[in-house]
């Protein structure tokens, strides 16, 4: 056994070893020492504490040198880059941080098989690239939106024949963006409830847009990152959010809401229909945290014009160091940290996983509670639509100039061919400054 | 071999002159240079870079740069009128109380204590449109059948952050006013009511006179206060929605550190500093001429 993965690590610079995807042998990496750089917090700590059993099994030890949240660790790989500190080998990382590193990270492909890489859910595995360098492998830490809703709307006769008399349809949990917008307007009562919601400033509001643009056909950048959302597709993505406002189905302060925000806002009852994250899916449940508990519904996301389901999306994964000097080892404990045993650790505490086979088997853990049930078969159809933020090292810095026109338009200070033409001559002349083009 | 001897007044000041280079006149310099360069914190490398005054003349080009300096020009002119006439009113009412003036005093230092951050998310929640307190008192009275978007209306929005300001440092003014009234002679004020002056003219001719070095000194303290106002607005709009409340320092702060473009903030900032210079000058001259007025020498 031993022998045939050392052969298979020979070959791994020819492009196939087989390591990462069998159990390790012992001692396989005596003496090697890897420094690592891991996202902090209790809710981590139950994976981390499977280091040691990867390094019995190899002989190689850990040294974690840094524990910090995201945003801290984005500081230090960034001052690390600049000071060329880079003798640690493993990372954590995220999909809506890795591309600001493109050269950080070495390519993982080469050191583990098709098979392996096939086992994360495929549209995951994607949002872990950046062009066809496979930079993370994702971990059990994965967010995307789906669509809640309060389930006594639709049961309800009069709502169901009042809708059908108005809107020529039958009244059922939106399939597509229109449909969620007849509703949503349909089930407005001004000012004590609201048909939706929105995230109305930030990167949070550009996030939604950028989805939308998605979802209607469109992009937000072309291939050589200049904007390209001042089209038809992001006329059409950004109406969406200007129509819902000027009808009053959404609460007035709506372009001043972020998440919490939106989650108390839902919580409280007043509000029909929610496109939200996972991680939200409990609270609006609990008796205690949320009015609407008992009367939630969740299901996939609906779909825009182009039969395209909105998907923004981002993950937790780890990477290896291009400067690595065991890049075989590290890809080893990359690949043990997020495999099916990881995964389904991971995932038992509530975060959603990346591969396939650990999603089939947190919906069958959950088969005795219909809530739970329901929420991991949407979030599971809603990871398969899922797509990363643009990954442009710009991307924030684009947000910026972005959402104060998405919000102008909602707020008719401009029109909404205005307010796209402004926002994309702002992203256009950002994106020169910054040599991008 | 000789010694290098330096004056003594020299090596007695050399640690002052050591520390405020190195906390003051560096950084200055150095945000000065950088101004000068397309410097990120991203990407360090980018300090080196000479650009000219190219920040400059993005920022005194950009529309949206002259909104904000319009918008921190009209917010530090309103909210400094009307903390000074309630502050004036205030004084006014304490310095007649004369039993429990001391606890009185107290209690109107209350908003002072509190961190602008905490005011700002306080009114934050009083103005927000769903669950605030104006919007659910209003409508439980029967005055308002809507939502009031207190935050987000364009003037509605300016409002509720002079509001917060006025809310939190109107008792700046009334506290160095009720200094000024304490140090009112009594001669004057006794001589008016012998010449049969009427408490408005008393006020008008005697009082005010002497009040307006401390007025000036409030607006003055006030003015750099409020030219740099970023907390209350950052928690409360954060200079939005659609630039509605957008004020120097947010658009500078957000330009600064998250878009990680250190060196057209820098530009950004010195341009503004002109701002809060003209302003100290201007009631810097006011206080000297209401000194000379008093024959307390200019």
């Amino acid at each position: 056994m031993r022998l045939s993965v050392q052969m298979a690590l020979k070959g791994a610079t020819a492009g196939a070893a087989l390591f990462a995807a069998l159990p390790v042998s012992a001692g396989e990496f005596d003496g090697i020492t890897l420094q690592a750089k891991l996202i902090g917090g209790q809710q981590y700590e139950a994976l981390y504490a499977r280091i040691a059993e990867w390094e019995a099994d190899t002989g190689a030890t850990v040294e974690v040198i840094s524990k910090k949240n995201h945003f801290e660790l984005d500081k230090e790989f960034k001052s690390d880059l600049a000071a060329g500190t880079l003798g640690w080998c493993v990372g954590s990382n995220h999909s809506s941080f890795a591309s600001q590193y493109p050269s950080l990270y070495t390519d993982l492909t080469p050191y583990l098989t098709p098979e392996f890489i096939a086992e994360y859910v495929p549209s995951n595995v994607a949002a872990s690239k950046i062009g066809d360098a496979l930079v993370m492998l994702p971990r059990a830490q994965f967010d995307v939106s789906a669509l809640y809703y309060l389930k006594s709307l639709y049961e309800d006769e009069g709502n169901q024949s009042a809708f059908k008399a108005e809107y020529g349809y039958d009244l059922a949990p939106p399939d597509t963006w229109d449909q969620y917008k007849d509703q949503a307007i349909f089930f407005t009562d001004a000012p004590n409830f609201y048909g939706t919601q929105y995230a109305g400033k930030d990167e949070a509001i550009v996030g939604r847009f950028y989805e939308m643009v998605i979802a209607e056909g469109g992009q937000l950048f072309n291939d050589d990152w200049s904007p390209a959302f001042n089209s038809d597709a992001g006329k059409r993505a950004l109406s969406w959010f200007v129509d819902l406002y000027k009808a009053g189905a959404v609460p007035p302060g709506t372009t001043s809401y972020l998440w919490d925000d939106l989650g108390q806002g839902f919580a409280s009852g007043t509000i029909a229909l929610n496109l939200d994250w996972p991680g939200w899916a409990g609270f609006f449940n609990g008796e205690d945290s949320s009015k609407a508990a008992g009367d939630v519904g969740v299901i996939v996301q609906p779909q825009g014009s182009a039969g395209i389901r909105t998907g923004w999306s981002g993950h937790h994964g780890f990477s290896v160091t291009e400067s690595c000097d065991h890049k075989d080892a590290a890809a080893s404990l990359v690949a043990f940290l997020t495999n099916e045993d990881s995964q389904k650790l991971e995932s038992s505490a509530g975060p959603l996983p990346t591969r396939t086979a650990v999603w089939d088997h947190v919906v069958e853990q959950s088969s005795s509670d219909p809530y739970r049930s329901e929420v991991l078969v949407a979030f599971q159809q809603a990871a398969t639509h899922a797509f990363p933020a643009p990954q442009t090292p710009y991307w924030i810095e684009a947000t910026n100039v972005i959402f104060p026109e998405l919000q102008a338009a909602i707020l008719g200070d401009k029109t909404v061919d205005e307010a796209l033409e402004t926002a994309a001559e702002a992203v256009d002349e950002m994106m020169q400054e910054n040599g991008v083009y | 071999m000789s010694r290098l001897k330096l004056p003594q007044w020299f090596v007695l000041l050399l640690p002052a002159i050591i520390i405020l280079s190195a906390v003051v006149l560096i950084p200055l310099l150095l945000s000065l240079y950088s101004s000068f360069t397309p410097y990120r914190l991203t990407r360090p490398e980018t300090l080196y870079k000479w650009i000219g005054t190219f920040n400059y003349e993005k920022a005194i080009t950009n529309a949206n740069f002259w909104a904000a300096f319009g918008r921190t020009v009209l917010l530090l002119t309103i909210a400094l009128n009307v903390e000074m006439l309630l502050g004036l009113g205030l004084a006014l009412l304490v310095n007649r109380v004369t039993w429990g003036q001391r606890g009185l005093r107290t209690l109107m230092m209350f908003p002072m204590m509190f961190s602008p951050v905490l005011v700002g998310f306080q009114f934050k929640f009083i103005f927000n449109d769903n669950v605030g307190l104006v919007n659910n008192a209003l409508q439980s009275l029967g005055f308002s059948d809507v939502a009031i978007p207190w935050l987000v209306d364009a003037n509605l929005a300016m409002f509720s952050i002079i509001f917060a300001e006025v809310w939190t440092s109107t008792s700046v003014f009334a506290i160095l006013i009720l200094a000024g009234l304490f140090a009112i002679p009594r001669d004057p004020l006794e001589a008016a009511k012998v010449d049969g002056c009427t408490p408005w003219q008393t006020f008008r001719h005697i009082t005010l006179p002497y009040l307006m070095p401390f007025i000036y000194i409030a607006l003055a303290i006030r003015s750099l206060d409020v030219a740099r106002a970023y907390d209350i607005v950052q928690i409360m709009t954060n200079g939005g929605p659609a630039r509605r409340t957008e004020l120097i320092w947010t658009m500078i702060g957000r330009t600064g550190y998250v878009d990680a473009k250190m060196g057209y903030a820098n530009a950004m900032g010195y341009i503004s500093i002109f701002l809060a210079i003209f302003f100290t000058i201007y009631f810097f001259k006011k206080l000297n001429a209401a000194r000379t007025e008093l024959g307390m020498g200019g």
